[in-house]
């Protein structure tokens, strides 16, 4: 059953936007009360949900819905701070978290509501949390704080030797000084990133290779499940299933202390797998599924971990719109659009362009550096275009000098005490170790998991730190790292493909 | 006239005649579609220029490149003299970024190697018994551990499809490092003695991770590798000392 209340709302607010881009910030908001699921609010996970964002409508598909909510692990407060899982996985915002959505919940709620909770919610717990300043990276950014052991421990929880010097250089908020700080009575290391979507989850754990080239090794095992892992969960692949990424969160942002059942656990798992979330309606291409394969259904009812070069190519689902009847009945507007995005997604696959120092790219596997390649290079996966293999690489959104000024986060230089890193040398300026905080090694410093990159307009800002607002920035981003050299009209293709996504 | 003399013999390519050098790699950037730039090296004792982008390993601009191949007489599509099979490692000495355009070469589209993982989803043939000791090799670059992507994974996969198949009692997994030193291009150069360990257990760690009980592997290193005859190695003498022995006894 569809929820038809939010098609309706987000009819009538197209007239509103007529003309507004996708990649745009919208003109009004489309998040209120009514698009937001508190914890244990009791309305029942209908089969097929609705919502309204600026470039159409995200559609989020429960395999076997409908289901109840009410006493349901993710949709219940299970620790004391009235946090659920539901809380940072918002349905309008593609099972994720908007910054839209973040800032209408504190206009609406204030510091008060479990979202802007002190643990995570907040740039640090130490700051008066009834202050705007004190929740600014979430409010502005979009941005949770994440905790990281240091001394590291692995997802087995055991201790992790690291062949690098961590060291404090910029700590706005104190989270990474004194007690809170690394050499500190809690012994962290905070950074601050994106929740990540819970859907299309099948395709996140999908297993397509034995091996981790990136790594040259065989899969991990996952400690949990004594099964190998794709390496593809949170942003610095501290865990290796849903089951601990289940658990890791429920202690970290919900604050659950003590044992959690495995029958919790199953519940959260089994829910998430479920799930598939893609944007369904563009407000000027119209239906995602009108002679393509867009919108989450395709994306239910297809094999996940198959990678793009071998069957379906990526993004080949808008093929059918790279030549459209002469007599197809569209507006000049739609037919357009259309065929925009069908030459994004070529563009995404065949625009070649030289990447040069990129670990995880171009180091240490043998691939070259600089070596010549497209989007779909790493963004490999039919239906979902995440990584098949473990993808943790090094883009520089995190490390200088590639990453943009962020002054609104903390700084870490990094020392290489054995071999220097590949492609910056001895020393690393950070706001994000990423991948290193689990691995201990001077190499993995500012690899980020990819991406997922479905339902994309429903959940801006973009990539881990949030530094790209809009679809355009991310393009943009990427023409500054690698000078790609796309033109105008390839940029607009680009960014109307991933509007549709 | 007489530069030309002496420099022509100096820069004669004999088909079959293996080399073993250091340089700074010259990336062109032949644009014939994704993975197909063009990799060079100069042989500075001859002047020789070679095409060494076959190499399973690519080169790091920013680095030195220990090259050893065999000159092949395929045609020039990149601007040097075509080493096939070839080797390639990338050594820590620093090198000036260098990049050429394309001028008139085309390059070479990319292929898949022969040697490359398939996915899971794809059935391996099973082996079939009687199952014999038999030893798998994975080779390495100089000075590394890590398990080179469509070489040594490919390897590797054969050898845990046999061992899947042979159940054997007992796996001796043994790692080599060639550490006799050696004159390259002015530089003397020998593989770390603790590298051998390092591969040992990183292949031992690979094989309980594809579902060997790690109580049947015995893990072992030597030093001073010398030269075999293995199947990765394609008859490359020197890259063959730098391998790991994969020994399966039913």
């Amino acid at each position: 059953m569809r929820h038809r209340g939010f098609i309706l709302f987000a009819v009538a607010s197209l007239a509103a936007l007529a003309g507004a881009a996708a990649q745009q910030q919208p003109a009004a908001s489309f998040r209120n009360d009514a698009t937001w699921w508190a914890p244990a609010d009791g309305k029942p996970f209908p089969r097929e949900l609705d919502y309204a964002n600026a470039a159409g409508v995200v559609r989020t598909l429960l395999k076997d819905g409908p289901a109840e909510t009410l006493g349901h692990a993710f949709f219940s407060p299970l620790g004391p701070n009235g946090r659920a899982c539901i809380t940072c996985h918002q349905p309008a915002d593609a099972m994720a978290l908007s910054v839209e959505s973040v800032r209408n919940r504190w206009a609406t709620q204030g510091s008060a509501d479990p979202l802007f909770a002190a643990v995570d919610g907040s740039n640090c717990p130490t700051l008066r949390q009834d202050e705007r300043t004190s929740h600014s990276l979430l409010l502005d950014h979009g941005l949770i704080r994440i905790e990281r052991d240091w001394p590291i421990r692995d997802a087995a929880g055991r201790g992790v030797t690291a062949d690098f010097r961590l060291e404090v250089v910029r700590d706005p908020y104190g989270c990474n000084s004194g007690e809170w700080g690394p050499g500190g009575k809690k012994a962290k290391v905070s950074v601050y990133r994106r929740p990540r979507p819970t859907t299309n989850l099948k395709y996140l754990t999908a297993i397509g290779f034995a091996y981790d080239p990136k790594d040259g090794m065989p899969l991990e095992i996952d400690p949990e499940t004594g099964k190998p892992a794709s390496g593809n969960l949170t942003a610095d692949r501290r865990v290796l299933s849903l089951e601990a990424q289940a658990r890791d969160a429920m202690r970290t942002h919900l604050g659950v202390e003590g044992l959690i059942g495995p029958s919790i656990v199953r519940q959260l798992v089994d829910f998430e797998m479920r799930l598939s979330s893609a944007q369904a309606v563009d407000n000027r291409a119209g239906r995602l599924d009108d002679g393509v394969l867009g919108g989450p259904g395709h994306l239910e009812a297809s094999q996940p971990g198959q990678l793009g070069s071998i069957g379906r190519a990526v993004w080949s689902e808008f093929e059918g719109w790279e030549k459209l009847p002469a007599g197809a009945r569209l507006t000049p507007e739609q037919r357009a659009f259309r065929e925009s995005v069908a030459r994004g997604a070529r563009v995404f696959r065949e625009k070649t362009f030289l990447i040069t120092d990129s670990a995880g790219i171009n180091s240490p596997i043998g691939f070259g550096n600089p070596v010549r390649n497209s989007c779909v290079f790493c963004h490999n996966m039919s239906q979902m275009g995440n990584d098949v293999a473990p993808g943790q690489v090094d883009l520089g959104t995190t490390n200088q000098p590639f990453a943009d000024p962020a002054p609104h986060l903390p700084l870490f230089r990094i020392t290489c005490l054995a071999e220097p890193h590949p492609h910056y040398g001895k020393v690393i300026y950070t706001s994000d170790p990423g991948y290193a905080l689990t691995t201990g090694k001077c190499a993995d410093v500012g690899k980020i998991t990819l991406q997922s990159m479905r339902g994309l307009a429903a959940r801006a800002p973009y990539f881990s730190n949030g530094s790209a607002r809009t679809l355009r920035d991310v393009i943009d981003f990427y023409e500054r790292r690698y000078r790609i050299g796309y033109t105008e009209q390839e940029k607009q293709d680009l960014v109307n493909l991933m509007s549709v996504l | 006239m007489l530069l030309l003399a002496i420099a022509t013999p100096a820069a004669a390519q004999t088909p079959g005649e293996t080399v073993r050098f250091i340089s700074c790699p010259i990336y062109r950037d032949v644009d014939a579609g994704r993975k197909s730039g063009c990799w060079l090296a100069d042989e500075r004792e001859s002047g020789r220029r070679f095409d060494i982008g076959n190499a399973p390993t690519k080169p790091d601009w920013n680095h030195e490149v220990l090259v050893e191949g065999r000159i092949s007489n395929a045609p020039d599509s990149c601007g040097g003299v075509m080493l096939e099979p070839v080797r390639v490692s990338v050594l820590p000495g620093p090198c000036t970024r260098q990049m050429l355009p394309a001028e008139s070469f085309r390059g070479r589209p990319f292929e898949l190697p022969q040697r490359n993982v398939r996915p899971l989803s794809e059935a391996r043939p099973a082996p079939q018994p009687p199952f014999v000791e038999k030893s798998f090799y994975l080779l390495y670059d100089f000075n590394r551990d890590f398990i080179v992507y469509q070489l040594d994974d490919y390897l590797l996969d054969q050898a845990i499809t046999y061992i899947r198949g042979a159940k054997p009692r007992k796996v001796v997994v043994t790692g080599y490092a060639a550490t006799k030193p050696a004159a390259v291009s002015g530089q003397n150069i020998a593989e770390n003695a603790g590298i051998a360990k390092r591969r040992a257990e990183s292949v031992t760690e690979a094989l309980v991770r594809l579902g060997v009980d790690s109580r049947t592997i015995e893990t072992r290193w030597k030093s001073g590798a010398e030269p075999i005859e293995a199947p990765g190695a394609d008859g490359l003498a020197e890259p063959s000392r730098r391998r790991v022995e994969i020994r399966v006894i039913p």
